[in-house]
């Protein structure tokens, strides 16, 4: 799962949004995996039991692009290359795909805590 | 002249009775034996109230297998009842039902699909909003059809039993599509490439909306019901979908399925429908009958007296109504042998009534029976309920129960007679599942198929 982040209060500030999202832009592209032809949400470690569930809910098309980026990507770390240019990924391709079923996967598990904690208050 | 003395009687038995208006379940005069049928908001509604504690709700909708333009789906849309809605998860749903002690079941017949709630009277607002956002705002999520629906279907196609194989197998041969749709596709039937989240959120679409649905009230009072059934307000109309709304036809035949385990071996004959409740066909329903209804005696119907002889055979007769056509089928359960020996024994008591050697008392006994399965039946949950939905959707008007007793109570032994002798000369639907080596042809039965 994704550390903990100020997306959340940063995109609601829309000044500090500003001011943040070209240091944002910057910092994502020298993270340099979108020359590996990855995507963001690619680098999510699996080893949890949240996001193996959420994989497990990618349909066919999604899921089998994420093992093809994947693939390409450390085919590519092991000859030490990165993609020609043009093969980059897009900012704009760069979107979130597992990131939302993570979040509405934590938000049955917090449902179904809640829920098990209940404390009844009879109106009667 | 009024004595002092009863008036002094009668003031201090309402002054130990503090809430005497307020009466007990037990002490309620006589309960409507019948389902009024009402619309409100342009929703259907059948409702009966016998001021019990506990109300039964039911959305009964025009989706049974009969309808579903795709095999497969009916039993789709069943499992995705009380699922993630736009509003809540299922697990709330389930948890909120717990807390109130409701109880939340779907079920389906080849008619009808049912979303049922029983409850605690004071929950209706709860409930009728539960199920009216249950019918309109469920999302046919795919995780769950992945992860839910699709590992329960295969569940229950595990513990489909030969004699729900062979009551399918019969019903194929007499209407074909249609009404001749399996109500629970087995695990060979290939359903894989109709079922899915989509097709099911497109079925629903069609199915669920106002001309198509009826909700069954048993137990709650009119005023509450005028006002909570306003909930379902956010129902469609109408929709661009397609049901498979075909008339039935009946056609006749018969279906030899090999089967290890369990033999079933089911006659049927054109029934009663729902549109046209032959009094006969229930009179024989209860002659032909099949379980005793005392301890240790076969009892006086003829087809425990057929299976008297065939220890390990199990012979029910049942009328299966629908809107425009019925089946009536004796079906036989049980071992090889003794299957085989009882259905021949079966087919010789339904002659010997075309023959006319049912003794008098015994057309009484039927006829009592028919009486107290239709008013027991009414009473009790089950198929009063989907009985009333049923016949609303199909544009009737529910079971008018004192007027069928008095149907009933003119069938005489002439009438019975003609009746079993118009099933015989008919064309019969037969089916045998199970060693087909041993369970007999309807040839051989001297049945025309």
């Amino acid at each position: 799962m994704s550390a903990p982040h100020f997306a959340g209060f940063i995109r609601a500030r829309p000044w500090l949004h500003r001011l943040v999202q070209p240091v944002a832009n910057w910092y994502a592209n020298a993270a340099a995996y979108r020359q590996l032809g990855l995507r963001a949400d690619d680098l999510i470690s699996e080893e949890d039991e949240t996001v193996l569930k959420a994989l497990k809910r990618l349909d066919e098309k999604t899921s089998y692009d994420r093992v093809y980026r994947m693939r390409r990507a450390t085919q590519l770390s092991l000859q030490q290359k990165i993609l020609p240019k043009a093969e980059w990924t897009k900012p704009e391709e760069d979107t979130p795909y597992l990131e939302p079923l993570i979040a509405e996967i934590i938000a049955e598990q917090k449902e179904r805590a809640a829920l098990d904690n209940l404390e009844i208050i009879k109106s009667h | 002249m009024i004595s002092r003395s009863a008036l002094t009687r009668g003031s201090q038995l309402a002054l130990r009775r503090p809430n005497a208006a307020q009466r007990g379940f037990a002490a309620v005069a006589s309960p409507k034996a019948s389902y009024e049928p009402t619309d409100i908001a342009g929703v259907k509604v059948a409702s009966r109230d016998d001021n019990g504690p506990v109300t039964r709700l039911a959305v009964v909708a025009k989706a049974g297998t009969r309808y579903e333009p795709l095999p497969g789906l009916t039993v789709g849309l069943e499992e995705f009842a009380f699922k993630n809605t736009q509003k809540r998860s299922a697990l709330r749903i389930t948890r909120e039902a717990e807390l109130l002690g409701g109880q939340l079941t779907s079920y389906h017949t080849r008619e009808a699909l049912v979303l049922q709630a029983n409850f605690l009277r004071e929950d209706l607002p709860y409930f009728a909003e539960l199920l009216a956002e249950v019918i309109s705002q469920t999302r046919y999520t795919t995780f769950e059809f992945n992860e839910e629906v699709e590992q329960l279907i295969h569940l229950k196609q595990k513990r489909i039993s030969a004699a729900s194989i062979a009551l399918d197998a019969a019903h194929s041969v007499a209407f074909h599509t249609g009404l001749g749709a399996p109500l629970y596709p087995t695990a060979d039937t290939p359903v894989a490439s109709y079922l899915n989240e989509h097709s099911v959120a497109a079925f629903a679409e069609a199915a669920y909306t106002k001309p198509n649905i009826a909700v069954v009230a048993d137990g709650a009072s009119q005023a509450g019901l005028a006002k909570w059934i306003e909930l379902f307000k956010d129902v469609p109309t109408s929709s661009q979908g397609q049901l498979n709304t075909a008339s039935a036809k009946y056609y006749g035949g018969e279906q030899r399925v090999a089967k290890t385990g369990t033999n079933s071996y089911v006659v049927a004959f054109p029934g009663a429908s729902l549109k046209d409740p032959k009094p006969e066909t229930a009179v024989l329903v209860g002659l032909l009958g099949g379980a005793s209804s005392i301890k240790w005696s076969p009892g006086f119907t003829l087809l425990s007296k057929a299976t008297a002889a065939a220890p390990g055979a199990v012979a029910q007769a049942t009328n299966y109504a629908y809107s425009d056509a019925g089946l009536f089928t004796i079906q036989v359960t049980g071992s090889a042998g003794a299957v085989r020996k009882a259905t021949e024994e079966a087919v010789k008591s339904l002659k010997s009534v075309v023959e006319g050697s049912v003794a008098k008392e015994d057309l009484v006994k039927a006829i009592a029976k028919a009486k107290f399965d239709l008013l027991s039946g009414s009473e009790t949950s089950g198929t009063g309920l989907v009985h009333a939905g049923a016949n609303l959707i199909a544009g009737g008007s529910p079971l008018k129960v004192a007027e069928t007793v008095k149907a009933l109570e003119s069938v005489t032994a002439d009438s019975l007679k003609a009746a079993a002798k118009a099933l015989l000369e008919g064309k019969a639907s037969v089916a045998a599942v199970g060693d087909l080596h041993v369970l007999p042809f309807a040839e051989d039965l001297g049945l025309k198929v």
